[in-house]
């Protein structure tokens, strides 16, 4: 009975930070993209998400059109955690532009393809006070 | 709180985790100048499937298209198959950017109404009913920006809402469907104006290979249109997989060709 009640507790508790937090994870990133909007990027409406523990990586594989100028913009909910966001093309060199940037709980990189096709968008959770950190990814173009 | 249903389109979106392998190391200002993408991308087996105007808006900066030339204005056929339309939505949608591009009011409201009742037939109306509202508002006024929004949060919509009723296999052809129509537009654009640049916005091969492998996840539908789209995928693959290589006119042409006859295969019966 006991062990029920404290397992009931636990997801009591998990739930809701389990599930809620991906969500809040992608207003955070829309947050981070909001003045780009003024400059005429249109931001989509699907977003990517998941959670990472600290030093952890995850990569999103894009189809990126020369002609076209791209953010992508990540966001996490948790205000201490440190998160980053870069771009590599498909022989892994770093191609973003200079003007990228990582601001604790957000990051942002800025890419003109050189070329039309695949690029990789690394997300990192550099640090964080929490053993899984949600983030949410979101790009816009224009 | 976040919705079940983003909780579950987060899953299936199916954003692959990988260690990354970097040949220089980093700290958290400074990013490694290369990584090494060959594990990557053996482990990344995903990619994230532009909309149709994404390449609209790189094929505008080529010079001014006349964007009129490729407004459909035809309802097209009715389906029962539900497979077939979601791939006719996915068409009807990138026609909708297309109306846009070419700033068509009456077309673009159309289109808005043939969603919807596309989605109707799928039976999820109910989640586009307010985006086709909000179209029709919006195309009254003339705020393109505005209707761009409206036919991608409509496509996010109808497929989200087609994933929480565990159809994700649809919501892949929704996504089909528009790809095609836009890729036929392109290849269109660019066969009377070629242009290397122009060309160049065909190397997708990625985008290729993701859909052969929907497609081949989807046994059950057993439809012939779904067999022809998968062996014209196999013919459009060498024609664009040319590493380096420029993709020749001929070859943009040979592309018009096959996505022509598949987009004709998916609005008709």
């Amino acid at each position: 009975m006991r062990s029920g009640l404290c397992l009931a507790a636990v997801l009591g508790l998990m739930l809701p930070l389990a599930v809620a937090s991906v969500d809040d994870a992608q207003s955070f990133a829309l947050q981070a993209a909001e003045p780009y909007v003024k400059e005429g990027f249109q931001v989509r409406e699907d977003y990517w998400g998941g959670d990472l523990g600290a030093g952890e990586k995850k990569a999103v594989r894009q189809q990126l059109f020369k002609g076209n100028e791209y953010w992508f913009w990540l966001g996490t909910e948790v205000e201490k955690a440190n998160v980053s966001v870069h771009i590599y093309d498909s022989e892994g060199k770093l191609v973003e532009q200079p003007d990228s940037w990582q601001k604790g709980q957000f990051a942002a990189a800025h890419i003109i393809p050189p070329s039309t096709g695949s690029y990789y968008i690394i997300v990192s959770v550099e640090s964080s006070p929490e053993e899984r950190t949600h983030w949410a990814l979101v790009y816009g173009f224009r | 709180m976040m919705s079940l249903r983003k909780t579950f389109k987060l899953s299936l979106l199916a954003v692959l985790g990988a260690s990354i392998s970097t040949t220089a190391s980093t700290t958290a200002a400074e990013a490694p100048k290369r990584i090494d993408v060959s594990q990557l991308s053996k482990r990344v087996d995903d990619v994230v499937v532009p909309l149709p105007n994404e390449v609209f808006g790189a094929l505008n900066k080529l010079g001014g298209v006349n964007w009129k030339e490729y407004v459909r204005n035809e309802k097209g056929s009715n389906f029962r198959e539900r497979p077939r339309i979601a791939l006719l939505l996915g068409t009807v949608i990138a026609d909708g950017f297309i109306a846009v591009q070419a700033e068509d009011a009456p077309a673009v409201k159309d289109i808005g109404q043939r969603v919807l009742g596309l989605a109707k037939g799928i039976g999820v109306g109910n989640s586009i009913t307010p985006h086709a509202k909000a179209i029709t508002e919006a195309a009254d006024k003339r705020n393109w920006p505005g209707v761009r929004q409206e036919l991608d949060r409509t496509q996010n919509s109808v497929q989200q809402a087609m994933n929480e009723m565990k159809d994700e296999k649809l919501s892949h052809l929704v996504s089909l469907g528009g790809w095609l129509r836009g890729t036929e537009v392109l290849t269109s654009v660019v066969t009377k104006r070629f242009s290397e640049d122009g060309a160049e916005l065909l190397h997708q091969p990625d985008l290729l290979n993701y859909f052969d492998q929907r497609l081949s996840a989807m046994p059950e539908f057993n439809l012939k249109l779904l067999q022809d789209i998968r062996a014209a995928l196999g013919e459009v693959r060498p024609l664009i997989d040319v590493g380096d290589a420029q993709i020749t006119h001929a070859s943009v042409k040979r592309i018009n060709e096959i996505t022509a006859r598949l987009d004709a295969a998916i609005i008709t019966k």
